[in-house]
């Protein structure tokens, strides 16, 4: 069994417009997947729907085997803890240092202070912003602030890492840089999935790409 | 519209766990330095914003202050009422010429009534004596021949009955035979019951209606505390906070709110108990009473500090509930 799998997943709104249309596709675990698809297509619906944001009209959503939709509301929070997040807007804390951004996901954990240094450091250096860890979000530049929401996302070694167009801000040579720092996060066996509608870009990447078109799932992904 | 599935409702089984466990068993010791963080960080959040903190607490504190003051009031009016040895009386005057006979046989039947203590019999002589000695008019007196004071008998209330009880028991005695008139003695004691009354009564309407006053500032405050922090509130959703996590510098905040507005109430009593402490000082003094304010003590601050961190956390629970629950993420 995969580590991830939808089951013939559909989303419905309340206007009656169908973000995602009977979708089933599977991630393995510690796999990379891109995610593309028109703006509109169900992208980040989907990616919702693993964060347990949202729960599917119809269809199951099998995380490690549990149906997350049926998940009681005092334990999300804990499969949320094992997940990492990154957005287009990086959603950082501007009145926060960078090292605060960072420690905010290990914080809610309730992690010990001295744990909390060293995790943060290895996040920072990892996206070489290391020595920026006193300065606040607003000084640094767009690639930069997007460097930190990977550090934060990645900061509490999730199982499984979501990226909501990550690099939609930024010129293709950063765009670049970003992508291939998720790729060291798939060494650790991470599951990764990113959404972007930059096709050239994730051509470019070697990956598997699932494709979404009016929210169905292009071509067989099982 | 896209409402969030209510897991299990339907169903008879146990909650479901999700797939994975905490990445960290943070234990007892991670409770305290989450406490000991948000607290640092309410208080920060509070001094830096000095001026609106300010502002509430004075609010707040004045809700307090007021029934406060009225509750110390009551106790106050309470303690002299104890002090005070009189008990509300009747006097029985009598038709003049009434037999002994008669005036004997109604001192018999006040004697047998439960509601009456003691009873002493003033004979027209004895008043007429009184009277001389009283008004300093012997000589003048000395002139009369024929006394014209009736015969009388003054009679006090029995311990347990209550004073809103005598116009009842004046109206029995008034229809004895021999008797012309009955006079209710209005006594000091009866009046401080009555204000005491209306005094508590007053109290416990403010006490209300400024608890729920103190309610809503505190929750309109920590309500803006969280409009300006919302941001962050989505994030620490998305990373998996608890919503006790997410409530907690809220709660917090409503703490600190509520026992700064206790301090200041207790100060606004304080002080004015030692505005009118003189005039009350006189006035009580005119009856014989002497002043010393009772309950302005450590108890009632402390007691101050605790309702208005009670209150104070009501109002931050209030508006933190209802606006993270719907708290749209993503
Ligand atoms: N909360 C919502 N209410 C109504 N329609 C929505 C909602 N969220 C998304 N949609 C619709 O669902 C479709 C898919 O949206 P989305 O998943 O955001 O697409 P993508 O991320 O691929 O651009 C769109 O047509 C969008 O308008
Ligand atoms: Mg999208």
């Amino acid at each position: 069994m995969a580590e991830i799998e939808l089951h013939n997943v559909t989303r419905k709104f309340g206007n009656g417009a169908e973000a995602l249309g009977n979708v089933s596709v599977a991630f393995e675990s510690g796999s990379m997947t891109f995610l593309t698809g028109h703006s509109g297509a169900g992208k980040s619906t989907l990616l919702k729907l693993l964060l347990r944001l949202d729960v599917p009209t119809r269809g199951q959503v099998l995380v490690g085997g549990v149906d997350i939709s049926q998940l009681a509301e005092k334990y999300i929070p804990v499969f949320r803890q094992n997940i990492g997040v990154v957005f287009q807007d990086h959603h950082l804390l501007d009145e926060r240092t960078v090292f605060e951004n960072v420690a905010v996901p290990l914080r809610v954990m309730g992690m010990a202070d001295r744990d909390i240094e060293r995790r943060v450091r290895a996040a920072l250096s990892a996206v070489s912003l290391l020595e920026k860890e006193k300065l606040y979000p607003p000084l640094l530049s767009t690639g930069e602030q997007q460097r930190v929401g990977i550090a934060r996302a990645v900061v509490n070694r999730p199982k499984l890492l979501l990226a909501d167009e990550p690099t939609g801000n930024l010129d293709p040579d950063l765009s670049r840089d970003i992508m291939e720092l998720f790729e060291q996060f798939k060494l650790v066996g991470t599951t990764v999935i990113i959404a972007s509608h930059d096709r050239e870009l994730i051509n470019s990447m070697g990956k598997r790409i699932i494709e979404l078109d009016h929210g169905r799932l292009m071509g067989a992904n099982y | 519209m896209n409402a969030p599935v209510r897991p299990g409702k339907g169903r008879n089984k146990a909650p479901k766990k999700g797939p994975w466990s905490s990445p960290v068993s943070a234990g007892i010791a991670g409770f305290f330095r989450a406490h000991s963080r948000v607290a640092k960080e309410s208080f920060a959040f509070v001094s830096a914003r000095l001026g609106t903190s300010l502002l509430v607490w004075l609010l707040i504190g004045i809700a307090l202050g007021l029934p406060a003051g009225l509750y110390l009031l009551e106790r106050n009016l309470g303690a002299m009422s104890e002090d005070w040895q009189g008990k509300p009386g009747i006097s029985l005057y009598f038709e003049p010429g009434t037999s002994a006979e008669m005036i004997s046989n109604v001192r018999e039947q006040l004697g047998r009534d439960a509601r009456i203590g003691d009873v002493a019999l003033v004979s027209s002589e004895l008043a007429l004596e009184e009277f001389k000695a009283y008004s300093g008019l012997s000589d003048a007196l000395a002139v009369i021949e024929h006394n014209p004071l009736p015969d009388s008998m003054r009679a006090v209330l029995a311990d347990n009955v209550e004073p809103f009880q005598i116009k009842l028991i004046s109206g029995s005695l008034a229809q004895f035979p021999g008797v012309k008139e009955v006079v209710v003695e209005l006594t000091w004691l009866e009046r401080i019951t009555a204000i005491m009354q209306l005094v508590s009564r007053l109290g416990i309407i403010l006490a209300v209606l400024f608890g729920v006053a103190a309610i809503l500032i505190t929750a309109t405050s920590v309500r803006l505390a969280i409009e300006s922090r919302l941001e962050e509130l989505k994030v620490l959703k998305l990373v998996g906070a608890t919503n006790a996590y997410i409530r907690r510098p809220f709660l917090y905040f409503g703490l600190i709110y509520g026992m700064g507005g206790g301090v200041i109430g207790a100060m606004l009593v304080s002080l004015s108990i030692q505005v009118i402490e003189g005039p009350l000082a006189r006035f009580i003094g005119s009856y014989g009473g002497v002043l010393g304010i009772v309950g302005l003590d450590s108890a009632f601050v402390v007691g101050m500090l605790g309702v208005g961190g009670l209150l104070g956390i009501a109002g931050a629970l209030l508006s933190s509930r209802q606006r993270l629950a719907d708290l749209q993420v993503g």
